[in-house]
């Protein structure tokens, strides 16, 4: 059963990465092949430099078999050379990867944290100043546009701070954790915090309206008729089972981040996924692109997979099919 | 005969009626009942407030510039610049300050609303009639066409829009109309899947039975028998729209992909304030266009929210969704 799980998976995986690539090629493609090497042959380029620049990139070559060839690429585990330099794809995405990951599994920590324990908070007092305060937090940062967060924190706590003479957070740059541990921290501590601030406010309100449905039900009751305290009732019998909508919302958004938190990439000058793709777009570098679009699908793909693996553990009575 | 027949015929006890001075027998639509709801309620008021102003300030923006006297591309490099060259903080003649180049924030966050009305509206608006249009057709007729329709609709959503809407902007070259239409394209699923749902629900329903057999046809049935009963989830849902997409409109300038300067946009602003850290000798440059953004997207958020709780399309009040009930 597992087995036939995991191929139908796979198959849809492979469906998706055909869909999203051709997807990609066909927007690239609109344009004129023409032009996008006019832009890689150099400054004031003569006619056969651009001609030249076609063949290196590859570009001579009509639509499908650029297509076909990209496939053939990705099949032996390569995304082809970069049009900018002429580099690996590969060997960029690996030195842009960590940098993503550690900013989107500290602010996943961090999120999960605020957003579930306001959402406690909010849902086992209904109708309270708490529960409006709850109600107020995620209003606010869900309204908040991520970008706007992230240069607020940098005027407040970046640059108010420093200018008073305390040079408690740096505005930008990454410092990988290998070198040193505390500086790769204090350097992620305000985009953590964009990040976190902005998805908690939708866990605050997931939380609340499932727990809030869960502590509704009959064997909540049960639980406290049968003399459990509130405490034991709320955290073991209402809050484990109000946390699976939180499990399918954390895998789309880790899934989804880890292509690449663009905004908050780009506010705090970390050099990640985002920041890569972006440059990719700006320059028309079409391998570049391709390769962080695909990597977003398949990192969908496999979050919704892991989604459903926890779900079956968690809950005895889903089955994986 | 004191009593008309009409009085009677309606089982009115006419001496009460005259006794009392307002007898409150009006008839109430469903709309007329969702309107009294909002009105007592006094955070959606207030954000129908801010949304009216600030739809005001993007109508009129030429004549408030006019009456400032600032255009928004107008640079004032003598009065608007200090004498070292930076922008100069707020005051009697420029209100929010000046930007880097001497122009006056105050005017570039007016045309900025303009922008972001036109983009947020526009994109929702024709979000929301494809997807009702869609919705429709597909919930409607079923079968095949509703089978490709929904699939379709799936793909869409699996998108990842940003990175999209980027790459689309990139190659084609920015403009407004781009962005509007790249934004509703990706974006009319969301309301598509919410009205096939509803849809399918509905035509199973009695009155749409009725009007089949009174020779109704297909097309009559959809617009004149269903539509009406989708509007309440149109209307909440194009209204919680509105705001992502004057989101994304200032993402994509503030990434450098959206609205090009000189042409203001809250975005886009908030991007040349963050240029070469001008923010540290002009915060008005950075929160102005901050504020503006956040309040307009929270008055929006608050107003859907308010008219979900008046018209209640979810919660089985079907009363509310007008059509047949008592």
């Amino acid at each position: 059963m597992i087995l036939t799980f995991l191929f139908r998976r796979i198959v849809y995986l492979v469906l998706v990465v055909l869909l999203i690539t051709l997807a990609t090629f066909v927007t690239f493609f609109a344009g004129s092949a023409g032009s996008l090497a006019a832009r890689f042959a150099g400054k004031q380029a003569g006619p056969a430099a651009i001609k030249n620049a076609e063949i290196r990139l590859g570009l001579i070559h009509g639509f499908w078999y650029q297509y076909w060839h990209y496939l053939v690429d990705l099949a032996h585990g390569s995304f082809g050379l970069d049009f900018q330099n002429q580099e690996p794809v590969m060997r960029e995405i690996s030195r842009a990867f960590p940098v993503t990951a550690s900013l989107v599994v500290g602010a996943a920590i961090l999120w999960l944290i605020i957003g579930i324990s306001i959402g406690i908070m909010s849902a086992t007092h209904p109708r309270t100043v708490r529960d409006r305060a709850g109600t107020l937090f995620a209003l606010t940062f869900l309204s908040m546009p991520l970008f706007v967060l992230g240069v607020l924190l940098l005027l407040v706590l970046f640059y108010y701070l420093t200018e008073a003479g305390l040079h408690w957070f740096p505005a930008a740059g990454y410092v990988p954790l290998t070198q040193s541990p505390v500086q790769w921290a204090v350097h992620l501590i305000l985009p953590w915090f964009t990040l976190a601030l902005a998805q908690a406010a939708v866990y605050t309100r997931l939380i609340r309206s499932s727990l809030l449905d869960t502590l509704g039900e009959d064997y909540i009751r049960t639980a406290r008729a049968k003399g459990l305290s509130r405490r034991t009732v709320i955290y073991k019998h209402g809050v484990r089972a109000a946390l699976t909508p939180i499990i399918t919302q954390l895998g789309i958004d880790v899934g989804t981040l880890l292509a690449g938190a663009i905004v908050t990439e780009r506010v705090f000058g970390l050099t990640g996924l985002g920041e890569l793709s972006l440059d990719a777009l700006f320059n028309g570098d079409l391998p570049v692109v391709a390769a962080v679009v695909l990597l977003a699908a398949v990192f969908i793909v496999f979050m919704n997979t892991v989604v459903d693996v926890v779900y079956a553990l968690l809950d005895p009575r889903v089955r994986i099919s | 005969m004191s009593a008309s027949t009409a009085d009677i015929l309606l089982g009115i006890d006419t001496e009460f009626g005259i006794a009392d001075d307002e007898p409150d027998i009006r008839g109430r639509t469903p709309m007329r009942l969702a309107w009294a709801r909002l009105r007592r309620d006094k955070v959606s008021m207030a954000a129908l407030g801010f949304v009216i102003f600030i739809c005001l300030v993007g109508v009129f923006a030429p004549v408030l510039t006019w009456l400032i006297g600032h255009g928004p591309n107008t640079e004032y490099p003598n009065i608007g610049l200090t004498i070292f060259g930076h922008p100069v903080p707020p005051s009697r003649t420029f209100l929010l300050g000046t930007d880097d180049l001497g122009r006056d924030v105050l005017s570039r966050l007016i045309y900025g609303a303009r922008v972001s009305l036109e983009v947020g509206v526009g994109a929702t608006v024709l979000a929301t009639v494809l997807g009702v249009a869609a919705g429709l057709i597909s919930g409607y007729y079923g079968g095949m066409l509703d089978a490709f329709i929904a699939r379709f609709m799936d793909i869409l959503l699996a998108f990842p829009i940003l990175l999209f809407a980027l790459a689309l902007v990139a190659r084609f070259g920015p403009s407004l109309t781009l962005i509007l239409l790249v934004i509703a394209f990706f974006e009319w699923p969301l309301i598509g899947r919410l009205v096939r749902g509803q849809v399918i629900a509905l035509r199973e329903r009695e009155f749409v039975e009725a009007a089949r057999a009174a020779g109704s046809s297909n097309l009559r049935i959809m617009f004149v028998d269903i539509t009406p009963n989708l509007i309440a989830l149109a209307v909440v849902y194009a209204t919680l729209l509105i705001p992502v997409n004057i989101v994304l409109e200032a993402t994509l300038s503030y990434l450098g992909l959206g609205i090009q300067p000189p042409t203001a946009s809250w975005g886009n602003m908030i991007a040349e304030a963050q240029n070469g850290d001008l923010y540290t000798i002009a915060w008005w440059m950075l929160v102005f266009p901050c504020v503006a953004l956040f309040l307009t997207t929270l008055a929006f958020n608050l107003l859907g929210d308010g008219l979900r709780d008046a018209l209640d399309p979810r919660h089985g009040r079907s009363n509310l969704l007008g059509g047949k009930t008592r």
